[in-house]
């Protein structure tokens, strides 16, 4: 009889791994880089904007200030969570389900109401969008649960997708059919990331096909105009085109540089909905044109595979599919987003990481990118890699 | 690092995701390239067009006329002066407002709030800043220094004006700017911010008649944000005109009889409304005293609308349908059909009155003389209340059966008491018709013989609208049908053509032999020819049924400093082709008049007796031949 004898690393607990000081050494540095390089043209976008809002009734540097203020609390917060061990994260994943469910139900309950929708709770005079931190909380969760299961199995696909059905129905109720979709896409890429069949994935989207007809009859007139309308925003100029057509006006005026910082017309002449959260991209492309577009572009790329590579050299299964989901998450909104400003996508508003206004976005995405910060100083240095 | 120790890494599918993430962005820069740097000239072009701008034009509202096409509610045309707020630099906001509302007859904190508010709304979007349509000249003014005023514009505004002020008032109601419930409610409607809405009567009823479609206006602008031409407008369609059933002369024969009894000292307070049986349609509707409700145009003042809330009168509420009332003797018809409906009763029953009082366990239950024998006919023409009490409740001294309480309520209800009429008015009454499991619900008590007794002469808990009473006698006139009563006649577009016609609608038929509805009939003729109701030198064969009520206060002095007496009065009447009680009456009219004086006597004295003679006689005959003979 042989025994496999058990790593020491392994066994550890997560409060004595290593020391501190060489973890640091192990962060991961484009990561770092881009965030705080998007963190900073989300203050720029945010400035500019505001300038350019002839609705605007505030202070334009009280404005500047609080997103100064909401980059300084992410970064903090981004601090804080790298420095604790993420298993942590998934000891207390059954916490954050729970504390995702309890902030849904309390925005459906106090919620305050804009443009028909219920998405913000106000605590001590600060606006929070609840939503934006369920979908960081359900990616600690989804992982939780891949990394305690064989993904192969049917039943753990099945498990995940009902452990997603109450937060999905909360928000969709708000409504915000934008973050409800942003889940589904949280769900594929995770569970392609932790190995489900690929047969059981395509099944399940079949299903959902199939399904589509009875979804649609839920959905309110709005909510289907536009998401048809993207195909075809000619076809209604007037009316449900109208957003999409200005937003590719917005863009495609931008040229090849753009009309400069706080120069643009499109956002100032009320054309551009929502300029500072939904439609943000539009603006940014005015105002910066091709070269800004692909700037932002390059830095989201270096921040999505950044988290791709602590996915693959994460020392547990919970950090690779956590890092794996962060990066679905993002890369959805970012598509969503970008898509509907240039009319490849239907008209879901979500906001745009780190350039649209809000600190709710921000700070659950920095808490998020924390944790990659934590997967990426706890990763296993091989004796060939340590030299 | 060894990946055999990791199997939970998929290196190929993270490679996968890889790919696709940098598929997904060349994706979306080709795109972006195709936009802005293939296209891009052409959407810098289409960014410059997009200085047009889109400015509503309100449509005009529809008129309101009477049944012969006089207007009664029309638009007068002025001047408006709006503010767009974008247009505006926020730096000289203080100064323009304040210039501004010297000619408005503003305050300058008003003026500026509307368009700050204005700018957190939507600054694309005019707000409108007079209460009232300017006169020509301060808009020519404000045109020719249109340097001083950035972003202010002088458009062409129709203001709602009402004919005749109170005299219309409780059918018409009033528009006014539509509040944040209302925009809420209609907003998929096409409604704005700085819209006008009906808020009561019939410009609240048929607010989707009168309103229109609005119009739209495109506006080209040179760089500093001057409107330099209009390109392209789609004009507004204008509202409709409602045709309301009502006879303009007969509206104010009513009117001018019943204050002309106020004046006088008659009584205070007063309701006159005429009916054509034959349809439901209603051809006046008087309600004493009213509101004028062009105050309420462009805003009302605080001060107008506190002392109306004040008024204990309640000049804001059409007395016709929003009040309930005790409907003294009238009420007898209930009491009458349901003995006859029931058997209790037929035409010869007779009850010898042979003291003005009735006794029952001790409590007297009083009539207002001693009658002698009565049959039906004498009795309701008498208006004997112990006649009365025995129908319906029965008398336990001679043993003689009466309808009871739950056929008194049933045969009520038939006949429309206790619930709205269904009248195209908002805010009216449903009155109350009880019964015994009426008062146990609402008092938790039994119901006793006196409470029937109360309810046979209309007394005690019931309590009707002067609509309701008119409705009921209309359908005993008409052979049995209650309509709903209706004021609209029809909906004619713009251009003249009919687009609606309001058809008759029935409530329900009444359950009961025509002979008893003829009986019922015959008998309120005698009310007349006996002199009951005395109408000395009567012209028209007009049948009726008077009602003395008590209740409210009787000392102290109302808002308009005349003493109340907690006495009222009530003549319901129809007009038979024939003196022979035929189904045929195209006339039926109610007349209530409140704190009436008992300076003459308490029983032959009956104000509305006389104002009825009086007006149907004026409308029938002098001032029809003024009005044929032009």
């Amino acid at each position: 009889m042989s025994v496999r004898p058990i790593a020491i690393a392994q066994a550890g607990s997560p409060l004595t791994d290593r020391p501190t000081a060489r973890r640091l050494l192990e962060l991961d540095w484009f990561l770092l880089l881009a965030t705080v390089l998007l963190i900073a043209y989300g203050v720029v976008m945010g400035y500019s904007i505001t300038v350019e809002d002839r609705t605007f009734t505030g202070d334009i540097g009280q404005q500047v200030l609080r997103s100064i203020l909401y980059a300084v609390i992410g970064l903090s917060v981004m601090a804080i969570v790298a420095f604790v061990d993420h298993s942590w994260l998934g000891t207390f994943a059954p916490l954050f389900f729970l504390g995702t469910l309890a902030l849904l139900a309390i925005v459906l309950v106090i919620g305050t109401s804009t443009l028909g929708a219920t998405r913000w709770v106000t605590i001590a005079g600060f606006k929070f969008q609840p939503s934006e931190f369920a979908k960081v909380f359900m990616v600690i969760v989804l992982a939780k649960w891949f990394a305690d299961r064989d993904v192969r199995s049917p039943f753990a696909l099945l498990g995940a997708l009902a452990i997603l059905a109450a937060p999905v129905a909360l928000v969709f109720k708000q409504p915000d059919l934008g973050t409800s979709l942003v889940f589904l896409g949280m769900f594929f890429g995770m569970a392609f990331v932790a190995g489900a069949r690929l047969w059981h994935l395509a099944t399940i989207v079949a299903v959902g096909i199939a399904a589509s007809p009875i979804l649609w009859t839920m959905l309110k007139d709005y909510q289907r105009a536009r998401l048809t309308i993207f195909m075809d925003p000619y076809s209604d100029p007037q009316g449900a085109g109208w957003n999409i057509i200005q937003s590719l006006i917005a863009v495609g005026s931008g040229q090849m540089t753009g009309k400069g910082l706080t120069a643009g017309t499109q956002s100032p002449l009320g054309y551009l909905p929502i300029a500072e959260s939904d439609f943000v991209f539009s603006g940014l492309a005015e105002d910066l044109g091709f070269v800004g577009a692909l700037i932002l572009f390059a830095l989201y790329i270096v921040l999505l595979l950044s988290a791709l590579r602590i996915a693959h050299r994460s020392r547990d299964a919970f950090g690779t599919y956590l890092a794996g989901g962060v990066a679905a998450m993002l890369i959805f909104q970012i598509v969503v987003n970008v898509g509907m400003a240039i009319s490849l996508m239907p008209v879901t508003g979500i906001p745009l990481p780190f350039i649209s206004q809000g600190g709710s976005s921000l700070i659950s995405i920095c808490f998020a990118l924390g944790a990659l910060q934590a997967i990426s100083m706890r990763r296993e240095v091989g004796p060939s890699t340590q030299t | 690092m060894d990946r055999a120790d990791r199997p939970f890494v998929r290196s190929r599918r993270l490679g996968a995701i890889a790919f696709v993430i940098v598929g997904i962005f060349t994706v979306l820069s080709v795109r972006l390239w195709d936009l802005q740097v293939v296209n891009g000239a052409r959407y810098r072009a289409l960014a410059e067009q997009n200085r047009v701008l889109r400015v509503p034009v309100p449509p005009e509202r529809g008129s309101i006329v009477d049944r012969n096409g006089l207007p009664l509610a029309q638009n007068q045309p002025g001047f408006a002066v709006s503010v767009i707020p974008f247009d505006l630099p926020r730096a000289r906001e203080d100064e323009v407002a304040s210039r501004l509302a010297v000619y408005l007859e503003r305050d300058a904190a008003k003026v500026k709030a509307a368009i700050v508010t204005q700018r957190g709304t939507n600054p694309y979007e005019p707000v409108k800043l007079n209460d009232r349509p300017l006169p020509r000249d301060t808009a020519l003014l404000l045109v020719e220094r249109a340097d001083l005023y950035p972003g202010v514009r002088v458009s062409s505004d129709a203001v709602r004006t009402y004919t005749s002020g109170p005299l219309y008032s409780p059918i018409l109601g009033y528009v006014g700017p539509i509040n944040d419930e209302e925009l809420e409610a209609r907003r998929d409607l096409g409604y704005y911010l700085q819209d006008t809405v009906g808020k009561t009567g019939i410009e609240w009823q048929y607010e989707q008649y009168l309103r229109g479609t609005y119009g739209w206006r495109e506006v080209e602008r040179d760089a500093s944000l001057r409107e330099l031409r209009t390109l392209a407008l789609i004009p507004p369609k204008p509202g409709n005109e409602v045709v309301l059933t009502i006879d303009d002369r007969l509206q104010k024969l009513l009117n001018e009889e019943l204050e002309r009894g106020v004046i006088e000292d008659r009584f205070t307070q007063a309701v006159g409304i005429a009916m054509d049986p034959q349809t439901g349609q209603i051809l006046a509707m008087v309600s004493i005293p009213a509101y004028d409700n062009n105050a309420f145009i462009g805003g009302v003042s605080t001060d107008q609308m506190r002392s109306w809330n004040a008024d204990d009168r309640r000049p804001l509420v059409n007395k016709a349908i929003g009040d309930i009332y005790p409907p003294g003797s009238t009420f007898k018809l209930v009491t009458g059909l349901s003995a006859l409906a029931t058997g209790a009763a037929t035409r010869s029953t007779v009850v010898n009155v042979t003291s003005n009082v009735l006794r029952v366990d001790g409590w007297p239950f009083f009539d207002w003389r001693v009658h002698g024998r009565l049959d039906f006919v004498n009795g309701f023409a008498h208006s004997s209340d112990i006649y009365f009490y025995t129908l319906g409740g029965g008398n336990p001294a001679t043993g003689q059966r009466g309808a009871g309480p739950d056929a008194l309520a049933k045969y009520g209800r038939m006949l429309g008491f206790g619930e709205p009429t269904g009248i195209d008015l908002p805010g009216e009454a449903g009155g109350i018709m009880p019964d015994p499991l009426w008062k146990l619900t609402r008092f938790n008590e039994p119901w006793t013989l006196g409470n029937t007794y109360h309810a046979s002469i209309g007394q005690g808990f019931v309590a009707v609208t002067p609509l309701q009473l008119l409705n009921a006698y209309a359908s005993v006139a008409n052979g049995g049908t209650v309509y709903e009563p209706r004021l609209l006649k029809e909906v004619r577009a713009p251009d003249g053509t009919v687009v609606h016609t309001q058809e008759p609608v029935v409530a329900r038929k009444l359950d009961v032999a025509p002979e008893h509805l003829r009986l019922i009939r015959e008998a309120a003729r005698r009310v007349v020819t006996i002199r009951h109701a005395y109408m000395p030198n009567a012209k028209l064969p007009i049948a009726g049924k008077t009602g003395t009520a008590e209740f409210g206060l009787s000392k102290g002095v109302d808002a308009a400093g005349k003493q109340k007496l907690g006495f009222h009065n009530w003549f319901v009447s129809f007009v038979p082709k024939e003196d022979n009680a035929d189904p045929t009456a195209e006339m039926a009219m109610v007349i209530f008049t409140f704190d009436s004086s008992r300076s003459v006597c308490n029983t032959c004295y009956n104000p509305a007796v006389a104002l009825t003679q009086k007006v149907l006689e004026r409308y029938y005959f002098d001032d029809a031949q003024q009005a044929s003979a032009p």
